[in-house]
């Protein structure tokens, strides 16, 4: 039975933050997938990778549950469009992080000595990258309780600095590992440098994908 | 039986349709927002229902009585034919009570109050023609559509923003909300108190004036704020809590706020739409006594007391099912927001209903919920409910008066 008060519809943040967990967990499998990888366990490799695929997968339900349910009559606290925008720079973490994936499995993928300590550091560093960034949406909860502003906003906004410095950071090693890897000259295979190049930058864009959640929750700030 | 039992026991069990409808109607609409920010349990949120209506009901709702059906015809142009009042009011009665039975169950949130009008309207012009109606009275219905929502919505917009920007905004909003709450209790107290005892209990013979009725309102708001002054004090706070935590805690300090006004939106309900189920039934007793129209029709206790314990009965039968269903639904609102709501609308009906405007308590709640959401206060709103109401307000006085005319019609022949 209607009445008005099914004027209360599903908030879509709650989802929102389901599809976060998602995506979350399919960051915390980075770590374990270089690990195998160094250690040449390519069936742990697969089994790692497929996992992500599955994950990234049940992220891309929600996506779409959250899309379907977002109907025109539905009024958000913030713009819908930029709201939108979120979920999708969300998604984009998970596809990045499948990308990853999919390309350590194109062949058994041998791990240069020479870039492993860069590499192990990239690859830390954008993980917490993207911690911050599911942090971030675990604050949305308390943001709405302040209605984007007061003390919460402030910290929320701090955040978002923070985590503005962590993708430049991840950026210029980046840029450090690809000057290692190319410094390897003829000593690697040309597959296996073209391969290696991928997934430097696929480390890149998870990074990249995560900054635009700042941006994203600065605009639900400024409105 | 004769025709006076007979007119009699029609009008009764009309008065008494029409009181259950209400009853399951609009009850749901008062207590859903404390149900659902689970400031109430369901089972508490009925009794307090039941109480407040019944309370406002029987003990002010006479006074309101009056003033709707006299302010919409002319009694006197009845004189030569008082029994065509008698058919009429209980037409009205029955063509109101017949649209909220349809508006229930297609879940449309219609108004009781425009509901009798429209009844009242329907009956008067096809007795006594187009002049017997107060025109400007029905223009005040139509004002009320645009009033009702804008009011509520301003009022709980600013009240949303006060909460948000001295208690949500701060770094410690736990310790800002317990400085808060005593002047927030005082305010609600003097404003209750206040609708109670000004030009309120007449039925209990405590008509006082502006001045007496302020004076006590404003000791019992002192008496309120010191009780919240204690009783504030034993909330613990300890300031290792991050502020997710220290939010979830200002929450709790906000449900007994929100209490507070689910009781008065019940009351006010009570008092305020009693009068569409008893005003006719008390006018078709008062002619059947002695065959004459009345400017001034009495309010029979017993008739209040039919009507207050009928809607009682319709909300506990009927209004409840209702609210299981909306209580688990409304899963997004916390009591800050439901308190906001909440009290923006109680506060307009208030206002409204001491100028003598018919506003219906359904559409101010819908206006102060948009207020709220429009100063960012949820999540989420579902603006379907906008064109809901947009049906509703262009179709319950055509239908009402349509069926209202057709009774009436029918009563004309087997009773002329």
């Amino acid at each position: 039975m209607r009445s008005i008060l099914s004027m209360f519809a599903k908030s879509p943040f709650k989802p929102l933050g389901s599809h976060m967990d998602k995506v979350r967990a399919c960051v915390e499998q980075i770590k374990p997938l270089f690990d195998a990888l160094e250690n040449k366990d390519y069936d742990s490799v697969k089994k790692i990778s497929e996992l992500i695929v599955k994950l990234e997968h049940e992220a891309d339900m929600i996506k779409d549950d959250i899309r379907t349910h977002m109907r025109q009559s539905m009024f958000l606290p913030v713009d819908k469009k930029d709201f939108m925008h979120l979920l999708s720079a969300q998604d984009d973490i998970a596809d990045a992080v499948e990308d990853l994936a999919v390309l350590l499995r194109i062949k058994n993928l041998d791990t240069p000595d020479e870039i492993k300590p860069r590499l192990k550091e990239l690859v830390d560093h954008v993980v917490d990258t993207a911690h911050m960034g599911c942090d971030l949406i675990s604050e949305l909860e308390a943001l709405l309780e302040a209605s984007f502003g007061g003390a919460e906003a402030e910290k929320v906004e701090k955040a978002t600095q923070k985590l503005g410095t962590a993708e430049w950071e991840a950026d210029r090693k980046q840029f450090e590992l690809a000057q290692k890897l190319f410094a390897l000259g003829n000593d690697l295979g040309a597959a296996d440098l073209l391969l290696w190049n991928e997934v430097i930058k696929k480390l890149g864009a998870v990074a990249d994908k995560t900054e635009q959640i700042g941006k994203t929750l600065r605009i639900f700030l400024s409105q | 039986m004769d025709l006076d039992t007979f007119l009699l026991s029609f009008a009764v069990i009309a008065c008494i349709y029409m009181a259950c409808n209400i009853g399951a109607n609009d009850v749901a609409n008062a207590m859903g927002t404390s149900v659902g920010s689970k400031s109430l349990t369901f089972r508490q949120a009925i009794l307090i229902a039941a109480v407040a209506e019944f309370v406002g009901a029987f003990f002010v709702g006479g006074e309101v009585s009056n003033t709707i059906r006299k302010g919409m015809l002319d009694p006197l142009m009845f004189e030569a034919v008082p029994y065509h009042l008698v058919y009429g009011m209980i037409s009205a009665l029955v063509a109101a009570a017949l649209w909220l039975h349809i508006a229930s169950y297609l879940g449309w949130p219609v108004s009781t109050t425009h509901s009798i009008v429209g009844g009242v309207v329907g009956f008067g012009v096809i007795a006594g023609g187009m002049d017997v109606i107060n025109w400007g009275k029905v223009g005040m219905v139509v004002l009320s559509w645009v009033v009702s929502p804008v009011m509520g919505g301003f009022f709980a917009f600013l009240l949303f923003k006060f909460i948000s920007k001295t208690v949500f905004s701060k770094r410690t909003p736990l310790i800002y909300a317990k400085n808060l709450l005593p002047y927030m209790v005082f305010f609600v107290f003097v404003i209750l108190t206040n609708a109670m005892v000004y030009k309120g209990l007449k039925n209990l013979h405590l008509d006082l004036s502006f001045d007496r009725a302020l004076i006590i309102s404003l000791i019992v708001g002192a008496l309120a704020f010191s009780v919240a002054k204690y009783l504030v004090r034993k909330i613990p706070y300890d300031p290792s809590w991050d502020l997710q935590e220290q939010f979830h805690k200002t929450e709790n300090v906000f449900k007994y706020l929100q209490i507070l006004t689910a009781f008065y939106v019940a009351f006010a309900h009570g008092s305020n739409d009693v009068a569409n189920a008893v005003g006719p039934l008390a006018a078709v007793v008062a002619i059947l006594k002695d065959g004459q129209v009345h400017m001034n029709v009495p309010m029979p206790t017993w008739i209040l007391g039919l009507g207050g314990g009928f809607i009682v009965f319709g909300l506990m039968v009927w209004g409840a099912k209702v609210m299981a269903t909306i209580g688990e639904k409304i899963t997004e609102l916390t009591p800050s927001r439901g308190f906001a709501a909440t009290f923006g609308a109680a506060t307009v009906v208030l206002i409204c209903s001491k100028m003598g405007l018919p506003i219906s308590t359904t559409h101010t709640l819908v206006g102060s919920v948009i207020g709220v959401g429009l100063a960012r206060g949820l999540p989420t709103l579902n603006l379907d409910i906008i064109k809901m109401i947009a049906i509703s307000w262009i179709s319950t006085i055509p239908f009402t008066a349509v069926i209202s005319m057709l009774c009436f019609k029918i009563f004309l022949i087997f009773l002329p």
